[in-house]
């Protein structure tokens, strides 16, 4: 039985790497989207990049207070300032992800509600400014954002002593676009790869009656599927070690590999070909197939957050990102290989796991190995 | 379920295939209806019938690819129908699929490796691909093969277990007159060996080159088995003397007294013969101006035997 998966896995690699195409859209293509991906996105800018949450609003427009303190902030040209929203809820959340979508750092002043009433009637007004102590900017930026406030404490009459700043130290990894996008394409390609490669050996082998043959001799149903997932593995690996390695070379992106990187990996070698099985099965002309693949797997690379944050979505995307079994190998790609947070990656990791054994069962229960 | 049918201990008979009233049903479409036939050690056994006659429905019925609805069948005295015996018969027989094509980006060796692989024990690749006559392609992707080439690496791949019987379903449709020949020719070998063969074809003349047996069936119904000759003898009709390019015009220069002559496609007279009446004929044509025309006597074919036993032809059945 052993010696018979070990021909199915080898006969699939073999087939993989004759065929440039299969080498271009498994290795060479997520290269090139790192590349194209990493250089739009991931140019810097000198200046400091400061969000700035003014809550200090009188019917919708900011006090006269608060807006004059953020003129001042601006008129240092020591920063770039993204305006948070009042209304924002959860304006750290906020900042994490738009930061990392725009390869920003994650620094946030946020001027609290009754800043202008609290100054005016001669009480000290804090403004909180949140960053990483280990941000390399940090004393600098600090510094800067105190002697803004004092100077602009002093232009007010009567209340020099009055704006004090409140540094909170957060923990951010500083996540840049492309530490965020890596994880992504290693998704992305391990659904391609995977899908794919299920119903190019599922449709197409049973077009050119190859399935019939093996159905003639004691190979096993169960012994095909197994040496197909065996060879998903042995792709998927490679593809996570090449892009890891290129996005080491090229963009100094360093991860974390744990028990849930492999665990994804695991999984993802059997989610993916478990979908592509059943695809193979209800759409059975290999060139349907091949399209019904593509409608899948599209879709899916854009919602579930390969190529950016699902939180940028529009409500309805998230909701329906969150019924595609991608989002949780990217999440918990993310989790372990780049936030390193395996509590999140544990949970992401046995989410992909149940669905990988979902899929892959009723697949193999789908999958018609004699006639009829 | 039949109990005519004497199973014989597993490997000890000569009976190859046996197959008593087997039926299969799709819904309330019969594709094949009762049919009962063996298949002796050593035949070539050529199962004849137009396309959607039933052929390939009995094959796969034998290769355990699908279950019958009715009757028995014993391949290698092992019952088709119960699955403990199914893996037995797929350790010993050899397939070749209708329409098969090997992996395409392995080479002609890599795939008989790969099929080979799937059973305990397999044949040597250099002497199965020496029996096919592939020795030059030996290491050529089969993607880049031609199609007579193609098959006969399906051949190939079909002997690997060292088979006791051998299923080709219509091993030479759609190749060129050279490829089925050189088919053809590997199939002579096989016979040559003393392999066991099973052949499914719509090809007449296939049949009557290869095989020792030939079944014809039709609406999945045999309608009759023997030796080529012997169906020829029986079911195929007289011998026709034919006289060349002779036109309407000879015609009326045959002797009188002849049976009934009928012009054929390219001007050809066609005149069917009785038992003992060809020398007569013969020296009557002697004294006509038709003495010089190119005379030839045409013996029936399976295609007359399938014309007379439907009222059809196989090639109007778009075959």
């Amino acid at each position: 039985m052993r010696s018979r998966i070990y021909t199915i896995i080898r006969g699939h690699f073999k087939s993989w790497y004759r065929s440039k195409s299969n080498i271009f859209w498994t290795i060479a293509f997520p290269l090139l989207l790192i590349v194209l991906f990493g250089a739009i996105f991931g140019s810097g800018s000198t200046k400091f990049d400061l969000y700035l949450q003014n809550q200090d609003l009188s019917g919708n427009v900011p006090t006269p207070l608060s807006q004059g303190y953020v003129n001042a902030l601006n008129q240092t040209g020591a920063f770039n300032i993204h305006m948070v929203a009042a209304e924002q809820p959860d304006p750290l959340t906020f900042v994490k992800n738009d930061a990392q979508l725009h390869n920003r750092g994650q620094r946030l002043l946020v001027v609290p509600l009754g800043f202008n009433a609290t100054v005016m009637s001669g009480k000290t007004a804090t403004i909180q400014l949140f960053m990483d102590q280990s941000d390399q900017v940090s004393a600098s930026l600090r510094g800067i954002v105190n002697s803004v406030t004092v100077s602009y404490a002093a232009t007010i009459a009567g209340a020099p002593d009055n704006l004090v700043v409140q540094p909170v130290g957060i923990v951010t990894r500083n996540v840049r676009y492309i530490d965020f996008f890596i994880p992504g394409v290693i998704g992305m390609t391990l659904l391609t790869t995977g899908v794919f490669g299920a119903v190019n050996t599922n449709g197409r082998y049973r077009e050119l009656k190859i399935i019939k043959k093996l159905a003639t001799t004691p190979l096993s149903k169960i012994e095909w599927i197994l040496g197909m997932v065996g060879y998903q593995m042995i792709l998927a690996t490679i593809s996570l070690v090449v892009i890891l390695f290129f996005g080491y070379a090229i963009f100094g992106v360093t991860v974390t590999i744990d028990i849930y990187t492999v665990g994804l990996v695991v999984a993802a070698a059997l989610l993916f070909p478990g979908i592509g099985m059943v695809l193979a099965n209800f759409v059975k002309e290999a060139e349907s197939a091949d399209a019904a693949a593509n409608a899948i797997t599209f879709p899916m690379m854009f919602l579930a957050g390969t190529f950016w944050p699902r939180e940028t979505l529009p409500d309805i995307m998230k909701i329906i990102a969150n019924f595609m079994p991608l989002t949780y190998v990217n999440d918990g790609l993310r989790d372990a290989l780049i936030y390193a947070q395996p509590a999140q990656a544990l949970t992401n990791t046995i989410i992909a796991l149940g669905l990988a054994a979902f899929f892959i069962v009723l697949g193999s229960l789908l999958m018609n190995w004699k006639e009829e | 379920m039949s109990d005519t049918l004497a199973a014989p201990l597993p490997g000890q008979s000569d009976r190859v295939v046996q197959v008593e009233s087997l039926s299969k049903k799709y819904g309330d479409n019969v594709a094949v209806n009762g049919i009962s036939f063996n298949l002796t050690k050593g035949e070539v056994f050529a199962f004849l019938g137009p396309n959607g006659a039933g052929k390939t429905t009995t094959v796969e019925i034998l290769e355990c690819l699908r279950n019958p609805t009715g009757g028995r069948a014993l391949v290698l005295g092992y019952d088709v129908s119960k699955r403990s015996d199914q893996a037995e018969i797929r350790k010993r027989i050899g397939v070749l699929p209708q329409d098969f094509n090997a992996i395409d980006r392995l080479t002609v060796r890599e795939n008989i490796d790969y099929f080979g692989a799937m059973f305990k024990q397999q044949l040597d690749a250099d002497k199965l691909i020496e029996l096919v006559d592939l020795k030059d392609k030996r290491d050529a992707q089969f993607k880049t093969l031609s199609g007579g080439l193609k098959q006969r690496v399906g051949l190939a791949v079909s002997l690997v277990n060292d088979p006791a019987v051998v299923f080709l379903d219509e091993p030479t449709t759609g190749l060129d007159p050279r490829a089925r020949r050189d088919v053809w020719g590997v199939i002579e070998r096989l016979k040559g060996q003393g392999k066991t063969v099973f052949l499914t074809t719509h090809y007449m003349d296939e049949a009557e080159y290869l095989a020792d047996i030939v079944s014809i069936i039709d609406h999945g119904q045999i309608i009759a088995t023997g030796t080529p000759d012997e169906l020829i003898d029986t079911h195929g009709g007289k011998k026709t003397l034919i006289i060349r390019d002779a036109g309407q015009e000879g015609i009326s220069q045959l002797p009188p007294g002849l049976p009934k002559a009928e012009l054929r496609n390219a001007g050809d007279i066609a005149i069917p013969l009785n038992n003992g009446e060809l020398t007569s004929i013969l020296m009557s044509l002697a004294q006509t101006p038709l003495h010089d025309k190119e005379i030839e006597v045409r013996r029936p074919t399976l295609d007359d035997v399938f014309l007379n036993l439907t009222g059809r032809r196989v090639s109007e059945e778009g075959n």
